[in-house]
């Protein structure tokens, strides 16, 4: 069995982003694996370690995405792929679905595991798009995965009344939330050996297209511009007798927040 | 003119509040409305369909569709769209729309967008704003489709008092069952407790509980107040908490009109999923706490403390 998943590199959220002019100030920034990517390619190699699967990573985007992909070959990823192409730079989720499309199409693969959503954009989007453009089958929000045979899968997925159990039948697209496991660090030895391993680095030309045939030509939206978000300002905070402070704040909530 | 369909929420046969609430931002908006509910033995919330501000109902009521699908449930979605050629089509936050909107976007060519929290209609433009980075900025996107396809984030519009629409029932013909990914079983939330989702307050415990009686401490309190009881991750991780109480930016997103933090130290990513609260009652041991920042009121104390008393003074007054 042949396992596809997707790492994103993204904005590191727990620093501070600062906007300008309508637009995310790039500097001082940095980049981390999007955690639920992160989340996908540990469940791959599980799977890996269980079921003796072969996994390959692809990585969109356009500039340096080295550190992160060798993260991944240390975690026991074993091919990776990287599409950098600078035109990716404002892409929207159709157009990374289209992408990968054609990623999954050069290959042979039973299963694709991307994470549910991005840090960056938090929108959620692509792998259920990718699993409509081809025809697949898509479970999000998986939180366990388990081979039954070579066709089939079972999953479990966090739905609004519950835990929802499903049995999919491969080929198949899966988002996993970050329910599903806790990513390894790696071990020093797969470090080393990370370090020695090829990306095949690639952009869209030698994927065989081109950034209009994916769609870039006509982006379905589109950032306008970027704002800071309202901060929320920290009110009142009470220290002393818990006793006394509990009751001035119940009575604070009382009067004048009028909860109750 | 712009056309709405809203998506209704049904819960065990329960016509959930976010459908009022996009039905009166669509009005608001000066648009047609139609709504779009899908399920098993839903024909009698046709009233309560119009009632919430609809002047059509889409209705996909069969066996089949008892438990939620994806495929199906977003096939349903589609009709509705074709049918009422809606421009906008909405969905409330809820894992059942996150995973059905963009299908139905790609099934439509249609534009995609989750977490709005607003969009505006100037001529034939349409723009949304949503947050994105766990919240820590905001986007304006400019949609380039004449369609969109939208999940709306939860608190992001009010319901309007008085609405009312008109009855005008359609029904959908079931679509065929998902036979490549089919639901075996549904192991259900715990029965008779307050949804995250659409409860008016909401209480979730951290690592400051440190074990499952300070879990218990404060699942007693949310009990007493018929609050939503939710949890930061660290309670989920440590295995005290389910997955699906956490809030935060990959778990639930609550907006009630009072969110107690107890014992949560506040992590960029939990309050991605609370700072929409109309008003934060955070307790924790540490001064410095960054749950503070976004608090409206602060407690600083040990829960195992000040929890008993918060449950006596509340119910004090509520008598």
């Amino acid at each position: 069995m042949k396992i596809l998943t997707t790492a994103k590199k993204v904005v590191d959220v727990e620093l501070t982003i600062h906007v300008e002019n309508g637009a995310i100030v790039k500097d001082g920034l940095q980049y981390v694996i999007n955690a639920w990517d992160e989340n996908a390619v540990e469940a791959c190699v599980q799977l890996k370690e269980k079921n003796g699967v072969d996994t390959t990573l692809v990585s969109l985007g356009s500039g340096d995405n080295t550190d992160m992909i060798r993260k991944c070959y240390a975690m026991g990823i074993d091919n990776a792929i990287h599409i950098d192409d600078p035109a990716l730079e404002n892409a929207d989720s159709f157009v990374f679905a289209k992408v990968l499309q054609k990623v999954y199409e050069a290959g042979d693969y039973d299963l694709i595991i991307t994470g549910k959503q991005a840090q960056d954009t938090d929108s959620g989007q692509t792998g259920i798009i990718l699993a409509e453009f081809l025809g697949l089958p898509c479970v999000s929000n998986v939180i366990a995965i388990e081979v039954i045979d070579d066709g089939k899968i079972r999953v479990s997925r966090l739905g609004d009344l519950g835990t929802e159990i499903l049995e999919v039948t491969l080929p198949a697209v899966i988002t996993v939330s970050d329910g599903i496991n806790e990513p390894r660090l790696p071990a020093m030895r797969g470090i080393m050996m990370a370090k020695k391993k090829k990306i095949q680095v690639m952009d869209l030309e030698a994927l065989g297209t081109s950034y209009d045939e994916v769609g870039g030509g006509a982006l379905k939206s589109e950032v306008a511009a970027f704002m800071e978000s309202e901060k929320r300002q920290g009110g009142q905070k009470f220290e002393g007798d818990a006793a006394e402070i509990t009751a001035n704040v119940v009575g604070l909530l009382v009067n004048e927040a009028k909860v109750f | 003119m712009a056309k709405v369909l809203v998506i209704a929420d049904i819960k065990q046969g329960e016509l959930k509040g976010s459908t009022a609430e996009l039905l009166s931002k669509a009005r608001a908006i000066g648009a047609e409305t139609a709504v779009v509910a899908i399920g098993s033995n839903i024909e009698s919330l046709a009233k309560d369909l119009a009632d919430a501000g609809s002047d059509t109902q889409y209705i996909a009521d069969d066996e089949s569709l008892a438990l939620f699908s994806a495929g199906p449930y977003a096939s349903c979605v589609v009709d509705a769209a074709r049918q009422s050629n809606a421009n906008l089509i909405w969905f409330g936050f809820s894992e059942g729309g996150k995973a059905m909107a963009p299908r139905v976007a790609a099934q439509l060519e249609a534009a995609c967008a989750t977490e709005i929290t607003d969009v505006v209609l100037e001529a034939d433009q349409i723009t949304v704003t949503r947050p994105a980075i766990a919240n820590k900025v905001i986007q304006k996107v400019k949609i380039n489709t004449e369609r969109l396809v939208a999940v709306v984030r939860a608190g992001a519009f009010e319901a309007a008092e008085g609405l009312s629409g008109t009855r005008n029932v359609v029904k959908l013909t079931a679509p065929e069952a998902d036979l490549k990914a089919v639901i075996k079983e549904l192991i259900s939330d715990a029965g008779g407790e307050i949804d995250l989702a659409d409860a008016d307050i909401v209480i979730s415990v951290g690592r400051g509980a440190r074990d499952q009686s300070g879990v218990d401490l404060v699942k007693d309190l949310a009990h007493d107040l018929s609050a939503g009881f939710g949890s930061s991750r660290a309670m989920v991780d440590s295995g005290l908490m389910a997955h699906n109480k956490q809030v935060g930016q990959t778990g639930k997103i609550v907006a009630p009109a009072l969110y107690m933090a107890i014992g949560i130290s506040g992590a960029i990513q939990h309050l991605a999923g609370m700072n929409g609260s109309k008003t934060i009652l955070a307790v924790n041991k540490d001064p410095e706490a960054p749950i503070f920042n976004v608090a409206d009121y602060g407690i600083v104390g040990d829960l195992f403390e000040v929890v008993p008393i918060l449950k006596e003074e509340i119910n004090k007054i509520r008598g």
